[in-house]
């Protein structure tokens, strides 16, 4: 009789967590997910860029071309749909009872969720990958040295990061794939649209400036934009000035996500 | 589990939800290679029992030991030494069979090469080769769930709990659980499965326990529970249902007097507690041969286990009525 064996429970975390991220990162290509998020990142770019190069073209615009001004909201938009996605998957594991299954298995009760940040990592990794290339492709380039270019890819990724541990929560506890992704779109347009990654503060209505001026995405755009550069003296220098709230941002976003987070997955009722 | 410890072990366990109380001082007990179906109603608490076992929940009060470690001081080890298979089916829906097996496999500490052979075995003994490569979300209901199962195999476990395993499974698939609950009962694993099929419980277990509203109303053996709820009687049905009087009249002292004094025009048949078995018949024949009563059917019943579990949980069938079977005149 082979349906039971002599095999014995053996639990090793850092393997465990290598199964549960492969688990979600090695079907990525074939279920389309990877592609889809190379296509959202391509139509994200030409939806922005070719509407609005001309339109945006003028004297305010503190950089040598559209294209090097709005780079840094292409990539958050890439990266937050990268987290839109860890939601996805986030309620469906959730959903589906695995998390569960999991609990009841000689698993560290943080694992699967390290795992699936994991994972997202991969994925806003890819979604920065593509917006770069589609940058370069529409004529933005860097113009400050190479540690520069490495500081914007880590900013990105830790924004990416604050945002995958908010997806990951809400999905969990959403346990709704398809109304989890609908709610999602919301605050990525609102924060998206109404930030300076699309036009220069000083061209929204005035009584909305405080608001587009201050809110995380453009602290964040203001800080990308600094490390890109320029090939004009416009931009902002990197200085903490400016580079310091959108670090404080993402930072006060993680410190207050990753204790929730923790709290939903340690819960035993 | 040393060789004399039971796989499980809960005593005066109680678990409150609110102000809503889903167990009351829970105890039972189940022994190596044996098999205890709960049985219940809807709602009546065997997954809040099943979940607290499996440490996905903690109890309030009291104590369960599951191979030989505490649910609530040593989760750990306990994890190590179960399977739990729930309601519902819980696996990875974008992987194929083969990934999701050796993904629980390699969850389970088994290095790449033997959770890969395992996963083979497997997908051979539950008859799932051929749809080894698709994605699990392709799947038919019953190979999801023997997929399900399979994956709480890839390690041997001490003690298995099936939540409703073959609720909503065709009659195949559910034979081929009953099969596999039947080697696990060889393989001296502890088995706590929950039912709400009475047939399952009788057909499958060495004990069960009936529980309702979270309290146990009755535990024992199947025979055992069949018997408390009044044992064998004798059923009368005569040709003519205008017999019955007669009939009632040609038994005599074997017909209870409440029972005499229920029989309405609608009866057709006529029941008496048969103690003494196939002597009571004889009696009863011999008594009606002599009255000149001519018969449709005469037979020894044996309440059911649907009989005995509306009975202890109060179904459709109200209690007093049911206990009291064998002095009931059917009509």
């Amino acid at each position: 009789m082979t349906i039971l064996t002599t095999h014995r429970a053996a639990p090793a975390t850092v393997q465990q967590w290598w199964v549960l991220t492969s688990r979600l990162i090695a079907p990525s290509l074939r279920n389309g997910e990877v592609a889809v998020g190379i296509v959202t990142s391509v139509v994200a770019t030409a939806g922005f860029y070719i509407p609005l190069n001309r339109l945006m073209d003028g004297p305010d615009l503190p950089t040598s071309s559209y294209a090097q001004y709005l780079l840094p909201l292409i990539t958050l938009q890439a990266i937050a749909f990268a987290s839109v996605t860890t939601a996805y998957r986030a309620a469906t594991d959730s959903v589906q009872g695995l998390n569960r299954r999991l609990k009841s298995l000689p698993i560290a009760s943080l694992t699967p969720l390290v795992a699936r940040i994991s994972a997202s990592f991969y994925r806003c990794a890819i979604a920065l990958a593509v917006a770069l290339v589609c940058g370069y492709v529409i004529g933005f380039r860097f113009h400050r040295g190479p540690l520069d270019i490495v500081a914007f890819c880590l900013l990105a990724l830790l924004t990416g990061l604050a945002l995958s541990f908010i997806g990951d929560v809400i999905g969990t506890n959403s346990r709704n794939p398809a109304a989890t992704t609908q709610w999602l779109l919301l605050p990525q347009m609102i924060f998206g649209y109404l930030s300076v990654g699309i036009q220069p503060v000083q061209r929204f209505p005035e009584w909305i400036q405080p608001i587009v001026r201050n809110q995380p995405i453009s602290q964040i755009v203001y800080a990308l934009q600094a490390l890109a550069g320029d090939s004009l003296p416009g931009t902002a220098p990197v200085t903490w000035s400016v580079i310091g709230p959108a670090l404080a941002w993402i930072i006060g976003l993680i410190a207050v996500t990753v204790p929730w987070a923790v709290v939903v997955y340690r819960r035993r009722t | 589990m040393s060789e004399s410890g039971k796989g499980v072990d809960v005593q005066g366990v109680g678990k409150s939800f609110g102000s809503v109380a889903a167990l009351r001082d829970i105890s039972f007990d189940v022994g190596r290679g044996e098999v205890v179906a709960l049985l219940g109603p809807n709602g009546a608490g065997k997954t809040t029992t099943v979940e607290i076992l499996s440490t996905l929940t903690k109890p309030d009060r009291g104590r369960a030991l599951v191979a030989g470690h505490d649910v609530v001081s040593d989760p750990a080890m306990v994890r190590r030494s179960i399977m739990l298979t729930g309601q519902h089916v819980a696996l990875d829906d974008m992987l194929t069979g083969y990934e999701n097996l050796v993904m629980f496999g390699r969850l389970q500490g088994l290095k790449k090469a033997p959770a890969q052979a395992r996963a083979r075995q497997l997908l051979g003994e539950f008859d799932l080769e051929k749809a080894a490569g698709r994605r699990v979300a392709t799947y038919s209901g019953g190979m999801r769930r023997r997929v399900d199962i399979a994956c709480g195999l890839v390690v041997r476990p001490e003690v298995v709990f099936l939540d409703e395993p073959t609720t909503g499974l065709d009659p195949r698939s559910r034979q081929a659980i009953w099969d596999l609950v039947n080697s696990f009962k060889e393989a001296g694993i502890a088995t706590l499965l929950t039912t709400q099929y009475l047939e399952e419980a009788d057909a499958l277990s060495d004990r069960i326990v009936v529980i309702d509203h979270g309290t146990i109303v009755a535990q024992g053996t199947a025979d055992q529970l069949k018997e408390r709820t009044g044992g064998t009687y004798c059923e009368i049905v005569p040709r003519d249902p205008a017999d019955v009087y007669a009939v009632a009249e040609a038994l005599g002292s074997l017909l209870p007097q409440t029972s005499r004094a229920a029989l309405t025009a609608e009866s057709d048949r006529v029941t008496i507690p048969a103690p003494d078995g196939p002597a009571t018949l004889t009696t009863a024949v011999q008594r009606l041969t002599s009255a000149d009563i001519e018969l449709a059917d005469i037979a020894l019943r044996r309440p059911s286990l649907d009989d005995v579990f509306l009975a202890l949980t109060g179904g459709p069938a109200a209690t007093s009525e049911k206990a009291s079977v064998a002095g009931e005149v059917g009509s």
